[in-house]
């Protein structure tokens, strides 16, 4: 799709949502018409950004020390002939942290197909574990390596949260992997997997949105991707310039929320003060 | 590749932005689509892929127990307690009295007495694990390193007094003499001079005395220096503000990735 092709096709949308709403929008919510805009606005900034950067716009995305350490860690894993460890979480894949985990190990797994080094999945849901089998032997296609890959690098451990963290921990008193890499959804097992892989001197790397989980991260483990690093992982490690381009147009949405939040500030001070009719809070609950 | 990329994609685009206008259209038909159907697809799916993953584990298992790989005698217990859980879930009550279905929750039945007595125990034992996986986490994290971790175990160290009945008791008077010799401290290592450090320390201790005695020596005042409310400011801002800026953030990377999936822009997923 080109420039022209796509302002038409934004046009189109916009022309009909207009007409839709004329007519009295029928069954759209309308309490929740901010939040609308607000997708569609942000929707179309990281289109915007995605398109940019496909025209071969050179794109500035600062080192993550965690992800740069990915490949450091794969590469002391092959140096001590020991395997690395991957823990895509306890969530299932309709969690989005759960797709990012895996989008990562694919990546992973890359790096392990080219050092032929030793790679271990376990998993805690059924789904996840036909994602992450997919995601490792596309990756070991990739790189010329179908050889090495076998499914059962890829396995399931149980769906009860302790009873998968013991088994992870089984494996890692016995295999001593040599990196353990943490990207996923993650609950109070968080700390007792890390703090077994930090008592066996492995390398840690860690990478979730759960928030109360990433304080034990921070502490156990080497390095952390914390809260949107993780997710702009794919971008980093892949330099695809449309994911890299979509990571930049999160950067101005977060400019724009910025924005929003002093500016809203300002207004409802105005109106506590009686200067302003309008109380911006009113207008900004979704209901 | 019509089946491996075009359709997948397809797929997720159109379940995506179903979902996504969900939230935004109540026509009852579309809205149980997504707030049931949808969600039910998922979970029929999830049910059918156990077996994989049951299959699976049974595999892995008895290729370490035949081939008496190490740790092969753990393996034992993996595949006896799975087969212990089909018998009692499928085959074995143990309650003739209780009906099959409602056997995996009421009492008197052999899967009862198997998540009673086997499960729920092991259980709480790796939970109970926890407390001291954290205090060892704790001890690292609050090694005085650098800058950063002194503010963090200064921090942890208000926070869990403060949070404590003994906290109310400590006046903010003996916190106010502790900064004094933690000035005291900070001098000496400036200047590294004896005089200058028993000079600083000795105004100080004179003007919190002098304060203190003028004041009545009030045990939550200055308010600032008083743990029940210094924790909870430290608590309520400079906490809530991280944990927020985090938050925003992750919803961010969140709603990025899914424009992503949704737009087909992000690949990755299916090995692209």
């Amino acid at each position: 799709m080109n420039d022209r092709e796509f302002l038409i096709g934004s046009g189109v949308f916009a022309a009909s949502f207009i007409i839709y709403l004329s007519i009295g929008a029928p069954h759209f919510i309308t309490g929740r018409l901010v939040m609308f805009f607000s997708i569609v606005l942000f929707s179309g900034i990281l289109i915007y950004s995605t398109r940019k950067a496909q025209r071969g716009e050179d794109i500035f995305l600062r080192t993550i020390p965690g992800l740069k350490a990915v490949e450091e860690a794969v590469g002391r894993s092959t140096e001590m002939g020991k395997p690395v460890l991957f823990v895509p979480g306890i969530s299932d894949m309709d969690q989005v942290e759960t797709v990012a985990g895996v989008i990562v190990l694919g990546h992973v797994s890359k790096m392990t197909a080219r050092y032929e080094t030793p790679l271990n999945v376990p998993v805690s849901r059924a789904i996840v574990m036909k994602a992450a089998r997919e995601a490792c032997k596309e990756s070991y296609l990739v790189e010329g390596r179908p050889d090495m890959f076998h499914e059962d690098m890829v396995h399931y451990v149980t769906d009860e949260q302790f009873a998968y963290a013991a088994g992870v921990n089984g494996i890692m008193v016995r295999e001593k992997p040599a990196a353990c890499v943490y990207m996923g959804k993650f609950y109070a097992e968080s700390l007792i997997l890390a703090e077994t892989g930090n008592s066996i001197g492995a390398i840690q790397i860690a990478g979730t949105a759960s928030q109360s989980q990433i304080p034990f991260f921070v502490t156990a483990c080497d390095y952390t991707l914390i809260g949107e690093e993780f997710f702009a992982a794919s971008a980093y490690l892949s330099d695809k310039p449309e994911l890299v381009g979509a990571v930049k147009g999160q950067d101005m949405i977060k400019v724009i929320i910025l924005i929003l939040i002093f500016s809203g500030v300002i207004l409802r001070m105005l109106f506590d003060l009686g200067y302003l009719n309008m109380n911006i809070l009113e207008l900004l609950t979704v209901r | 590749m019509l089946w491996k990329r075009q359709i997948p994609i397809l797929i997720v685009s159109l379940i995506g932005f179903a979902t996504l206008l969900g939230w935004f259209f109540d026509q009852p038909t579309f809205k149980s689509f997504v707030d049931d159907d949808a969600t039910q697809w998922f979970d029929i799916l999830a049910a059918f892929a156990i077996f994989l993953g049951g299959l699976n584990l049974l595999k892995l298992q008895t290729q370490k127990v035949l081939m008496k790989q190490k740790g092969w005698q753990y393996s034992l217990f993996a595949i006896g307690g799975l087969l212990f859980a089909i018998v009692a879930g499928f085959f074995v009550k143990g309650n003739p009295e209780v009906a099959w279905g409602a056997h995996v929750t009421s009492k008197g039945t052999l899967f009862k007495w198997m998540f009673n007595y086997m499960v729920s125990p092991m259980q709480a034992t790796m939970f109970a694990l926890l407390a001291f996986y954290v205090a060892s986490a704790s001890y690292r994290a609050f090694r005085i390193r650098n800058f950063e971790a002194t503010l963090l175990l200064s921090s942890g160290i208000i926070i869990m007094i403060g949070r404590v009945p003994l906290g109310s008791y400590i006046s903010s008077w003996f916190i106010l003499y502790l900064i004094v010799l933690v000035g005291g401290i900070v001098v000496n290592t400036i200047f590294k001079n004896k005089q200058y450090t028993a000079v600083a320390v000795l105004a100080g201790i004179i003007l919190v005395t002098v304060t203190g005695s003028s004041m009545g020596w009030p045990v939550d005042k200055p308010a600032v220096f008083y743990l029940p409310y210094l924790q909870e400011w430290i608590y309520r801002y400079p906490n809530s503000a991280g944990s927020r800026s985090i938050m925003i953030g992750i919803g961010l990377g969140i709603f990025g990735t899914s424009i992503r999936y949704i737009l087909g822009i992000e690949r990755s997923y299916i090995g692209e």
